[in-house]
């Protein structure tokens, strides 16, 4: 037992007697620039990779690499002992200066360094007790002009300015009955909210300041916005009497003018003036629907009427908005993705709108809708349907709708929609149910669906469309988008039409497009009449 | 037997010697150590107060905190990924500055070129890459040696590097052009250039759009297997799928307007697009390389995480963050982190679990529990806090 023990010793001896015949010493002395002794640095030697090692190791699984660390003593000195022959970065690191790392080659014999470290100055920083001790007054000096210098070059460089920069913060605080402030809970004093400049060192090129400055002047101001399109259709009569109009040509033009306007914390307003001149053909052939949707809001030609005018606010962590105003109530609900805009979309207003929620005119009304922002959302409205009605009781046009986003059988997205309409004015059809989708089957094509039905005496009108429409694919240019619809009338009255729509629409610049569209409209009222209505229409938008 | 007791003499003085040396380093060691392992700590570069801050993650207590001097304006801060250094670049200060992540302690000031902001380090931690958007280049730091060893020219306002898994080759993002740089690691050279997608021809009639100012590409990000890479470019709205054997694009992918940059689902599965142009995000599957699903954000957005199988999307201006349940790939719910506030930049745990993000205006950073999705503010952090990073986090980036 005692041999055994004892052979184990002699090998252990004699390995160690081994690895430090293979093994020297690095040592050295450390300063400043003016040869100034820097004591208790700390030198470290990290061994590099052997040469033919792969360039890229993965990092998780490369082993350390062999380093040994020694602290200088008062004198500046230090040694480092029992390093292996290779290559080797040296470190060494005193409070108060900068890293100073060189590579070295060890071999058989000791070696002996000159160290001499850089003051770390930092701007703003407290004075290293380290270098302001061990430095020559005028050293310091000389080295603070170099880094000024250097400074001066970085701020010509770019031409920064340099004033520190100040915000507003809200701050919590307590005050007392005296009014004496403090910042923690005191002896009889509230809790109130303040605010107060902070200051901080921050710098911004002019550039900065700049769009900074447009920036906060650009959200404070009243934003306006222009939309003016010119659409023009011809009509030739494909079907009926010939004493109906052929081969018509008509314009109309449109320009609306929009305010907005930040008023409060989540509450802004919105304003829309409108001004309509020309002759759409709808003025002719009196289809049961609209064959220009811009018609829909030529009240008086060529004369500014105020469409809509209305205050929004949210509530709930913005969950719930509440908008009331003069609006346009059917705006806010059935917002088909594919058919829902005149101005960039189908024409016809059998493709822009559910003709059974069945509202002309814009009037006084609220909307809530709430929208947790998790695929389901809600919205409920009501707003005056008769402008000449005296009270509103008499007049009470209402809307209730729930939307669901989903992606189904692996499709992309599809927003679907259930709606309830109720009318207690003096009209014929007092509700009204629909239905509406749109919903992607690839990136490129989606597919669009309406259907709805008003309950009329004794019977119900119905209604309903479909089509597709076309993006980001398929097309001249990468926003250019196109799509073919088509809707069926079927009133309790026995009238019908069909009708049939295809457009596209250019996206010339951010702020101009130009579409194309053919229409095709069958209608079977007292008596049977069809046309085809090619057209075009210029939109301005900025 | 004289022998054999010379020998034990020497091995015993031998290893008192040893211990000796070890205890007494150990104790000096144990003095200034204020980051015994990296990986517990959350990193949080304050923009304002120009330093980096140090949160342990469990007891989510500041343990240390690294002044750079004022207005240095730190943009990036990240880890080297052995544990050795923290880096950040001086945006205002046109230096990167390097940090022992142990210490704590400022080691090394170097200077860069103009306005550093987004870094990255070479998988086996010896380059570091500091891109300097006004300078058009990238400095080359040798984390050996601490030095500058070159300077890549010929760049375009390049916002993010990203390298191969090998470490043979960079990719860089340029926002001021329409193509990615591709860097040759062993001589620091720029390569190449892949044009991520064409300008469409009616460009000529939008001088203002496209001629005014350009938003090009803000990073190359790399698949979790490393095969490929995919570009955004912001103006073209469009993410391009390039293979990086052959360093050529496959495909293009269409998204929604003005994609800010792309982010891949820790599960590899998909990348998601914040669209800012028409505030939506596009989820793009990666198996099949289209938008599986566009749905509706907020906006101004800087950043998308992943934890618990849902992507987190902050929309910075709102005060909001975006909830998507990445099985159904439909919404699942917006946080209100708070009113009149700015968002910026956040990170997820190695275990997916909690997202730490940057309340700037707070001087904050808000945990948000991803499974519950409540969070807690940790306040004081610093002034302006700008961006956080955990190491081997998953979502490590900046805007």
């Amino acid at each position: 037992m005692i041999r055994s023990r004892l052979a184990l010793f002699v090998g252990a001896a004699l390995l160690t007697a081994s690895a430090a015949s293979a093994q020297t010493s690095v040592s050295g002395r450390v300063s400043n620039a003016q040869g100034g002794v820097i004591a208790n640095a700390e030198a470290t030697v990290r061994a590099l990779p052997p040469p033919g090692a792969t360039p890229m190791p993965n990092m998780p699984n490369m082993p350390q690499p062999f380093e040994r660390t020694a602290t200088a003593g008062a004198d500046g000195t230090f040694t480092l002992t029992g390093i292996p022959a290779g290559d080797y970065v040296l470190f060494v690191d005193a409070s108060g200066f900068e890293r100073s790392s060189q590579t070295i080659t060890v071999g058989n014999q000791p070696q002996n360094l000159t160290i001499t470290l850089t003051p770390l100055i930092l701007p703003g920083a407290e004075e290293p007790a380290g270098a302001a001790g061990s430095v020559a007054d005028t050293a310091v000096l000389l080295e603070r002009i170099k880094q000024l210098e250097q400074r001066i070059t970085d701020i010509e460089s770019e031409a920064v300015l340099s004033e520190p920069e100040t915000r507003v913060k809200r701050i919590e605080v307590y005050v007392d009955q005296n009014g004496v402030q403090t910042d923690q809970p005191a002896a009889g004093a509230k809790k109130e909210v303040t605010y107060q400049r902070e200051r901080v060192y921050r710098r911004q090129t002019i550039n900065e300041k700049i769009e900074q400055a447009l920036a906060d002047a650009d959200a404070q101001a009243v934003k306006i916005g222009i939309d003016a399109t010119t659409v023009t259709q011809g009509a030739g009569r494909t079907t009926g009497d010939p004493d109906r109009p052929d081969m018509k040509a008509y314009a109309l033009a449109s320009a609306d003018l929009f305010f907005a306007a930040k008023l409060a914390q989540y509450t802004s307003f919105f304003a829309d003036v409108v001004a309509l001149s020309g002759a759409p053909p709808d003025r002719e052939i009196p289809s049961l629907t609209l064959l220009n949707g811009y018609t829909a809001r030529l009240v008086n030609q060529n004369e500014l009427n105020l469409r809509e005018a209305w205050l929004r606010t949210e509530f709930f962590g913005q969950r719930l908005g509440l908008t009331a105003g003069r609006l346009d109530l059917t705006n806010y609900f059935d917002r088909n993705a594919f058919s829902n805009d005149e101005t960039t979309q189908f024409l016809s207003d059998a493709l822009v709108n559910n003709q059974m929620l069945g509202l002309a005119v814009n009037g006084t009304g609220v909307v809530a809708d709430y929208d947790p922002k998790n695929a389901f959302n809600f919205k409920i409205g009501f707003q005056q349907s008769n402008p000449d009605a005296t009270s509103l009781s008499d007049s009470i046009y209402s809307l209730a709708e729930v939307g669901y986003t989903m992606t189904p059988f692996s499709l992309p997205e599809g927003h679907y929609r259930v709606w309830y309409r109720a009318n207690n004015g003096d009209v014929e059809s007092k509700h009204a149910v629909g239905l509406s989708l749109d919903q992607k089957l690839s990136p490129v094509v989606g597919v669009f669906g309406r259907y709805g039905q008003q309950q009329i005496p004794g019977d119900w009108d119905r209604y309903w469309s479909t089509g597709l429409s076309f993006a980001t694919g398929m097309v001249f240019n990468p926003l250019d988008t196109w799509g073919i619809g088509y809707a069926q009338m079927d009133l309790a009255s026995g009238d019908k039409e069909h009708l049939t729509e295809g457009y596209y629409n250019f996206q010339l610049t951010e702020r101009l497009r130009l579409s194309f569209m053919l229409q095709h409209v069958l209608d079977r009222q007292s008596d049977k009449f069809g046309y085809l209505l090619p057209g075009i229409r210029l939109q301005a938008a900025f | 037997m004289h022998n054999v007791k010379r020998f034990l003499i020497l091995l015993i003085v031998a290893l008192a010697v040893g211990a000796a040396s070890f205890f007494t380093r150990a104790t000096l060691s144990a003095a200034v150590v204020k980051v015994p392992d990296p990986t517990k700590v959350v990193m949080i570069v304050d923009r304002d107060s120009n330093d980096i801050a140090f949160m342990d993650i469990a007891s989510k207590q500041i343990v240390g905190r690294t002044f750079l001097g004022n207005n240095v304006n730190p943009h990036m801060v990240m880890m080297s990924p052995d544990g050795r250094y923290v880096v950040t670049g001086g945006t205002r200060a046109n230096k990167a500055y390097v940090i022992d992540a142990r210490t704590l302690e400022l080691v090394k000031v170097i200077p860069v070129d103009i306005a550093p902001e987004h870094l990255a380090f070479s998988p086996d931690s010896r380059w570091y890459y500091q891109g300097n958007p006004e300078g058009d280049s990238i400095s080359v730091i040798d984390m050996l040696s601490l030095t500058k060893i070159k300077t890549i020219p010929g760049l375009v306002e390049p916002l993010n590097t990203v390298f191969l898994p090998d470490g043979s080759k960079a990719y860089v993002g340029n926002y001021g052009a329409h193509w990615v740089g591709v860097i040759d690691v062993r001589r620091h050279e720029l390569l190449k250039k892949i044009q991520v997608g064409d300008v469409p021809g009616v460009a000529k009639l939008d001088p203002d759009k496209y001629l005014g100012e350009i938003q090009g590409i803000n990073i190359p990000q790399i698949t979790n297997d490393g095969r490929y890479l995919y570009a955004t470019d912001t103006d073209l709205g469009v993410v391009a799928k390039i293979d990086p054997r052959e360093d050529k694009v496959e495909k293009v992918i269409r998204v929604g307007k003005n994609p800010w940059r792309p982010y891949m689902s820790h599960d590899g599965k998909y990348l998601i697009t914040p669209n800012n142009g028409d505030q939506t995000i596009s989820i793009v599957d990666l198996r099949t390389d289209k938008v599986a699903a566009t749905l509706e954000a907020g906006e101004n957005m800087t950043g998308v995480n992943f934890a618990a199988g849902k992507a987190f999307v902050i929309s910075s201006t709102s005060g909001f963050v975006y909830v998507y349940d990445m099985n159904s790939l439909r919404p699942a719910g917006r946080m209100k982190i708070g009113t009149n506030i700015q968002l910026e930049t956040a990170t997820t745990d190695t275990k997916d679990e909690k997202l730490y993000l940057a309340d700037s205006t707070e001087n904050a950073v808000v945990i948000i529990d991803a499974k519950t999705q409540q969070f807690e503010k940790v306040m004081n952090v610093g002034l302006f806090p700008w961006g956080t990073h955990i190491m081997d986090s998953k979502d490590n980036y900046c805007h």
